[in-house]
């Protein structure tokens, strides 16, 4: 490795600050109690305790998943706290009563909190380790009768909506992970559009995940009614710990008759440092149902944080017509372990998918595309359309393509294609040799490989995660 | 003594140990039934047999053929349609007991059945029954070494090109389920040529369970064809394992037509600058169910390698594609392309495919390709303008598809002979 190249590679996680700030806890350790404990700080109904209760006995019985390609040392669950939150003296009633503390750590993340910061146009609903701290534009979106807000204030607020989709998508024992959330979630988002409303601004979630010893397990709910439109974003970070802490997140979407969602995340929680050590091990769950006719939901993601990354996002394309898509960049660098991808379901005729996957491995990273396209026997003229491309970087990495095509319809047309290459020396040569710097060239090129994905993403995400790419990828070369 | 799977239990006990045979191979026997009593059956829960239901293995006890079985089938009539019409050196085996020998033999090509190798070639028999689990996936090739009665080996010096092909062919006859252990071992000395052709056909309920262990040696090249017409009742598994010398060439085509569930496994390990190819096709219809599983392993650079599998499952039949390319650390400039379509014909049939690659060495070009859907409507059109039927302008498209993988084998002569039962099959149709 160059000299330039030792450098950057120390430059490192610049998010990995951690703010000193009281907090409420959860005693460590995962039984009856403590979920009760977490029900009885929300305030929550007595169905929703049940629920969770539900969920903690299905866990129980569980077994973690085994067949992902990721390896790590035994998760001891008793060990970490379930709840943190930071200590308020009562819910703030507008942005100024939030502790300035708070305000410092998400202007630090560039994340534009407060109101005034309005030109950025983005509504923020921001979420401190277990608890969502502030949410901008509520106004505003009322108007339009559009609801967002956190989790917990749609179970006090609308407890009839979040009843009736809580679970509908990814069922209280979907896997381990999902599981364990749905007993012990301490918060997230809840997004509700109305019936032929265009939601006139992107929507979006920070999630910082600060105290010591506890995990953070939030769950998103995002419906779009008949005619709807939302744009959802979410990102996230973490400061630099020497343990690993667990993010196992559930995010379910609702799109019925004719409503588009369209859902991008940008993950860059704490990788890791170059040998391994620490980093946030994310086992999420997200799944999306086109419900109704014509519906459209649309996953983006661009990973390029977090030790050991375990998630597909899936669409469920039970109405006619439907439209799922999957665009995702995907990077391990050091020794970061991914094995992602996605899940398309076709039940609906005319049903149709477009999977866009770009990994790229360096270091000593894992990176693997593990996708499954099932197509069920009512599912007439279902298309799909799978590209999965890896990049390696160096000769220690590994990139695995694990795709599963499961036809059940004569009329059915599905394709996939997968290739795997490297930065080759002649496209190096031709931009060294238009004076770009050999950082320079790697960051154009992998730019590059990622174009069709990174189009897919919202402007202000877009120049974000193009920055995230260049970083995580800083040292590979040379 | 460990736990033995309840499945297991009838074929420990039709296990006979044969004290005329040699000391290690009593020994390799009684290992392999262990092991295989721990495992069982595999299950849709292991990952490599997550599309190939065991189920009708498991619903009737296929006692095991032995030597001293008598075996009724007529060689001469019962395959006829399916043998290969040029000159070959023909070996044939009814119910895994071989029959007919080839009367004369080139110099440098040593070629017999299994059980007269054990005590004249040795070291033949040895090769067949090396690393006979392949990594706990392929349970039923621990049954197979500890209960096979026969197979052919199969040896070739060095620098000999054969003239003809060797031909062997399976019959299977019988009334009660019956089970069939061949074990099968070829070795291509350096920089000779060989071209082996396996058929099988029979009648009535069986399990044919075939190991082939194959070493190409450096600069040498042999070409695998299979002809699979098994009775519609029957069972068919054959594991095959391949390894290639520095430079060597291999060319494995399958055929699939007969069989009720019938399963194909071939591993492939590449040395340094080796080439294969593999491709197969697998024609299926009634209620017929099969699976081919190809490995393909790059220990070494500078190897490639081309797949190419197509299939077409009519009424409720199901096909299943598993490839798996694996690149191993430092198995620089790999180039492996993978490409696997399927036709569905009705609303019943079904399709699983599952293209893996696995690679751990950066300076590669690995691919993949899968396609599933039914007949291009386009095309369908063109020839139904030109006054052709549709059934006669979609048997040709059909065969238009599947001829693509046959074109694969350099000899006109065999692929002549496998493009006449790809015609026989499609003739059938809706018969």
């Amino acid at each position: 490795m160059s000299d330039v190249a030792q450098a950057l590679v120390k430059e490192g996680y610049k998010y990995g600050f951690i703010t000193e700030i009281d907090e409420d806890r959860a005693p460590a350790g995962l039984n009856e109690n403590v979920i009760r404990f977490i029900s009885t700080k929300k305030g929550e109904p007595q169905w929703l305790l049940e629920w969770r209760l539900g969920a903690f006995r299905r866990w129980q019985r569980m077994q973690e998943p085994k067949w992902a390609n990721v390896h790590f040392a035994p998760i001891d669950y008793q060990a970490a706290s379930y709840y943190s939150a930071p200590k308020q003296k009562a819910t703030p009633k507008s942005i100024d009563e939030v502790d300035p503390e708070l305000l410092k750590t998400y202007a630090k993340l560039g994340i534009p909190l407060h109101e005034r910061a309005a030109l950025a146009g983005v509504a923020v609903d921001a979420v401190f380790d277990s608890v969502s701290v502030a949410t901008t534009f509520k106004d505003k979106l009322g108007e339009l009768g559009i609801i967002f807000c956190s989790f917990g204030e749609a179970v006090r607020e609308y407890g009839d909506l979040v009843r009736q989709y809580l679970g509908s998508v990814v069922p209280q024992g979907d896997n381990f992970y999902a599981a364990l959330n749905s007993a012990v979630f301490s918060d997230g988002s809840f997004v509700y559009v109305p019936p032929g409303v265009r939601c006139p601004m992107e929507l979006s979630t920070y999630f910082r995940i600060n105290a010591a010893k506890t995990g953070q397990f939030e769950r998103t709910l995002v419906i779009a009614d008949r005619g709807a439109y939302v744009s959802y974003l979410e990102g996230c970070t973490a400061p630099q710990r020497d343990e690993n802490q667990l993010h196992a997140a559930v995010v379910e979407l609702v799109a019925l008759e004719d409503a588009q969602i369209k859902y991008s995340t940008v993950q860059n929680w704490y990788p890791g440092d170059a040998e391994g050590k620490g980093g946030i091990y994310n086992f999420v769950t997200k799944r999306g149902a086109c419900r109704g006719a014509r519906s459209k939901i649309s996953w983006t993601q661009v990973e390029t944080g977090s030790a050991i990354t375990w998630k597909y996002p899936g669409c469920i394309l039970e109405g006619d017509d439907t439209v799922g898509e999957f665009y995702s960049v995907a990077v391990t660098n050091n020794h970061q372990q991914a094995d992602t991808g996605t899940k398309m379901i076709h039940l609906g005729r005319n049903t149709r998918s477009t999977v866009i996957s770009k990994g790229i491995s360096a270091g000593k990273g894992q990176n693997t595309y593990r996708g499954l396209v099932r197509v069920q026997p009512n599912a007439a003229n279902a298309r799909n359309y799978t590209q999965c491309d890896s990049l390696l970087i160096g000769q220690k990495c590994g990139a695995h393509t694990v795709p599963y095509i499961e036809v059940r319809n004569p009329m059915a047309r599905v394709e996939h294609e997968a290739t795997t290459s490297k930065i080759s020396e002649e496209q190096m040569f031709y931009c060294r040799s238009r004076g770009l710097s050999q950082e320079d060239a790697l960051s154009l090129i992998v730019n590059g490989f990622c174009k069709e994905v990174l189009k897919e993403l919202p402007m202000e995400f877009a120049v974000e995660a193009q920055k995230l790419l260049s970083v995580s990828l800083e040292g590979s070369v040379g | 003594m460990a736990a033995i799977k309840a499945e297991a239990v009838p074929y420990r006990d039709a296990f006979r140990a044969n004290p005329a045979e040699p000391a290690w191979l009593v020994d390799a026997r009684a290992k392999s039934l262990a092991a295989f009593g721990e495992r069982g059956f595999p299950s849709r829960r292991d990952e490599a047999w997550r599309f190939t239901s065991t189920r009708p293995l498991a619903e009737n006890f296929f006692v095991p053929v032995r030597r001293d079985l008598a075996v009724t089938a007529n060689e001469d009539t019962d395959f006829g349609k399916l043998g290969f019409e040029g000159p070959a050196y023909r070996l044939v085996f009814a119910n895994g007991i071989v029959r007919a020998l080839p009367s004369k033999l080139p110099p440098g090509l040593w070629l017999g059945s299994m059980s007269q190798a054990i005590s004249e070639r040795p070291e033949a028999a040895e090769f067949a029954i090396s690393e006979i689990d392949l990594g706990g996936t392929q349970p039923f090739a621990s049954l197979n070494a500890a209960l096979f009665a026969d197979g052919f080996v199969f040896d070739l010096d060095e620098g000999v090109a054969l003239d003809r092909p060797i031909e062997i062919v399976h019959l299977g006859k019988s009334a009660l389920p019956t089970s069939i252990y061949l074990r099968n071992s070829v070795r291509i000395g350096a920089g000779s040529e060989a071209t082996v052709i396996e058929t099988y056909v029979g009648q009535g309920a069986y399990w044919d369970n075939v190991v082939t262990n194959i070493a190409v040696a450096e600069g040498a090249s042999l070409t695998h064809i299979k002809l699979q017409d098994e009775s519609r009742e029957a069972v068919h598994f054959a594991s095959a394992r391949i390894s290639l010398g520095w430079s060597a060439r291999y060319r494995n085509f399958g055929l699939t037509l007969g069989a009720n569930l019938s399963r194909n496994d071939i591993q492939v390990l590449l040395g340094k600058g080796a080439h294969a190819n593999i491709a197969g096709a697998y024609l299926q219809r009634g209620d017929q169910d099969t699976t081919n599983a190809v490995v393909i392993d790059h220990a070494e650079p500078d190897a490639t390698t081309q797949e190419l599998f197509k299939g077409v499952l009519d009424e409720r039949s199901h096909g299943a594609f598993l490839g798996t390319i694996r690149v191993r650390e430092g198995a620089q400039k790999t180039d492996a392309k993978q490409t696997s379509r399927a036709l569905l014909l009705s609303d019943r049939a079904s399709v699983n495919i599952k293209p893996e690659l696995a690679i751990f060495a950066d300076d590669v070009k690995c691919t993949h390709g899968a396609a599933v859907g039914d007949l291009d409507k386009d095309a369908l059109f063109y020839l139904r303008a030109r006054g052709i039927g549709v059934d006669e302008a979609r048997r040709m498209l059909i065969e238009a598809f599947l001829l693509e993988t046959i074109d694969t084998i350099e000899s006109p002569e065999v692929r002549e002979h496998l493009a006449r039962q790809v015609r026989r099959w499609l003739a059938a149709e809706k018969a």
